[in-house]
């Protein structure tokens, strides 16, 4: 590699990091670790290999609850600043949600690896999925430092209200707490996923601040 | 509206006016803070006066691409700020010191201006030289590697004008820099505009008047959305001896009577204010 060619990596490898860090992904990766460790924790206490079923708060929870930490994570402390910037703001944006993302998707499985039927990883990273997509939307819409809000009234709401609901409709609107397979609660997932991520990735979050 | 074409540094082959703005209008919801708005400025340093509300960061942040118009046309460096690539080409050539602005957590204030350099995308083999010039220029150099947030909120706001200037800009827009300086500070600070002034076109709003007479080079004063008034700070010296303005020392004399001349005679716009354009 050439000289000027290693400078220019050092150099958007630097700027990557204070990106990072003026979102305070460090934070956020530090809780995500914990949060995985818990799940592990919380699902081998449950004594799920006598009832499936008993996965369900772990595999409602621990996904919202990462998605509200990456919510958090999009919150700028300079939006005035930010604006100014040359920089396209979209592909940091999207590399930041994706990133958090994939790694929140590749750690929560393990909490439930060996159940593949029922609650298994499958289940756990579709509702990563779905969880991320509401709090990015509403990063967007109502400000990053309350984005996990939303997510949270709705999951709670269908996992309190309608945690047996199966099949038919209520694949699309209960997917958080469908136990697998079922294409429908897929597809919602993935919707929101898409949707969210690029309402966020293309408006970015919502200015939150002295002047909003 | 005339612009006096700007005495010195306007040199042969050099556009007059670096910013143009015609037909301004801005409207935060059911306000009009900007209305209708024509204005042009030159190289050199130029106070921007006016009561609070009058419009005056309204005019700033549209300047500083941060906020669209609703309405009309701004010119920046000759390019047209709607188009977004022309915008992000005079982005790199523009340093903007927001009235408030939050500091990223944990950053030291060579980070905090390395990376606004970064987001401006500045060379990267220049910008560690430039970071440590802008830091010296507002009197840091020996807080250089202090966090921000340990910082007094004087020395914050210096290190907001360090992330404005260290791009080396040719248009500099400074919303309320004085605010939180200490009289020492202020006369440091009159200092450097009067040096950026001499190759850039730099905007201070402000309410210090004083600050005005010392280092401007012209005065443009803004109330309820309109220009009230346009001159030199000594234009407005001598109205305010001319006309008899209140105040304490003559520009603020001048100050007050271009006010009241303004708000006197009779402004076909606030009849229409409620028609939006």
């Amino acid at each position: 590699m050439s000289a000027p060619t290693l400078r220019h990596d050092r150099a958007l490898a630097a700027g990557l990091l204070l990106y990072a860090r003026s979102r305070t992904v460090p934070r956020a990766l530090v809780v995500l670790l914990a949060t995985a460790g818990l799940a592990v924790w919380a699902a081998h206490s449950l004594n799920a290999h006598i009832d499936p079923d008993r996965r369900v708060p772990v595999v409602a929870l621990a996904p919202l609850f990462a998605a509200a930490v990456i919510g958090s994570s999009l919150h700028t402390a300079s939006d005035e600043l930010d604006r100014t910037a040359v920089r396209p703001w979209w592909r940091l944006r999207a590399l930041h949600l994706l990133a958090l993302t994939g790694l929140a998707a590749a750690l929560l499985p393990v909490a439930v690896l060996g159940h593949t039927s029922v609650f298994g990883p499958p289940a756990m990273i579709r509702n990563t999925l779905g969880g991320t997509g509401l709090t990015a939307a509403a990063a967007t819409l109502v400000g990053a430092r309350l984005s996990w809000l939303p997510a949270f009234g709705y999951v709670s709401a269908v996992y309190l209200g309608a945690a047996g609901a199966r099949g038919g409709a209520s694949g699309v609107w209960a997917w958080p707490v469908q136990p697998e397979g079922g294409t429908a609660s897929w597809a919602t997932a993935l919707v929101v996923f898409l949707g969210g991520g690029a309402l966020y990735v293309a408006r970015g979050a919502r200015a939150e601040g002295p002047r909003s | 509206m005339t612009t006096a074409a700007p005495s010195s540094p306007a040199t042969s082959g050099e556009p007059l006016s670096t910013i143009r703005v015609a037909g301004l209008s801005v409207r935060h919801r059911r306000t009009l803070a900007l209305d209708s708005v024509d204005l042009d400025f030159g190289p050199g340093v130029h106070g921007l006066l006016g009561p609070n509300g009058a419009g005056k960061t309204s005019l700033i942040r549209v300047l500083a691409t941060v906020a669209a118009p609703t309405d009309g046309r701004v010119e920046l460096l000759g390019d047209d700020v709607r188009d977004h690539r022309r915008r992000a080409a005079v982005r790199r050539r523009l340093g903007y010191l927001p009235q408030e602005f939050g500091y990223y957590p944990g950053f030291t204030v060579r980070e905090f201006v390395a990376y606004v350099a970064w987001l401006k995308e500045m060379p990267a083999a220049d910008t560690p030289a430039a970071v440590e010039r802008a830091v010296a220029r507002v009197g840091l150099a020996d807080r250089v590697d202090a966090k921000v947030k340990t910082l007094s909120g004087g020395m914050v706001r210096r290190v907001g004008i360090a992330q404005a200037i260290v791009n080396d800009p040719d248009v500099l827009l400074f919303d309320e820099p004085t605010a939180g300086l200490d009289p020492e500070q202020r006369v440091e600070f009159r200092e450097l505009l009067r040096e950026l002034g001499t190759s850039s076109t730099v905007i201070v709003s402000t309410h210090l008047v004083e600050d005005v007479a010392a280092a401007c080079t012209e005065v443009t004063l803004i109330e309820s959305g309109h220009v009230a008034y346009r001159g030199t700070p000594e234009s407005l010296t001598a109205l305010g001896e001319a006309a008899g303005g209140v105040g304490d020392n003559p520009i603020e004399r001048g100050y007050t009577a271009a006010l009241r001349t303004h708000r006197a005679s009779p402004a076909p716009a606030l009849a229409v204010e409620g028609t939006a354009r």
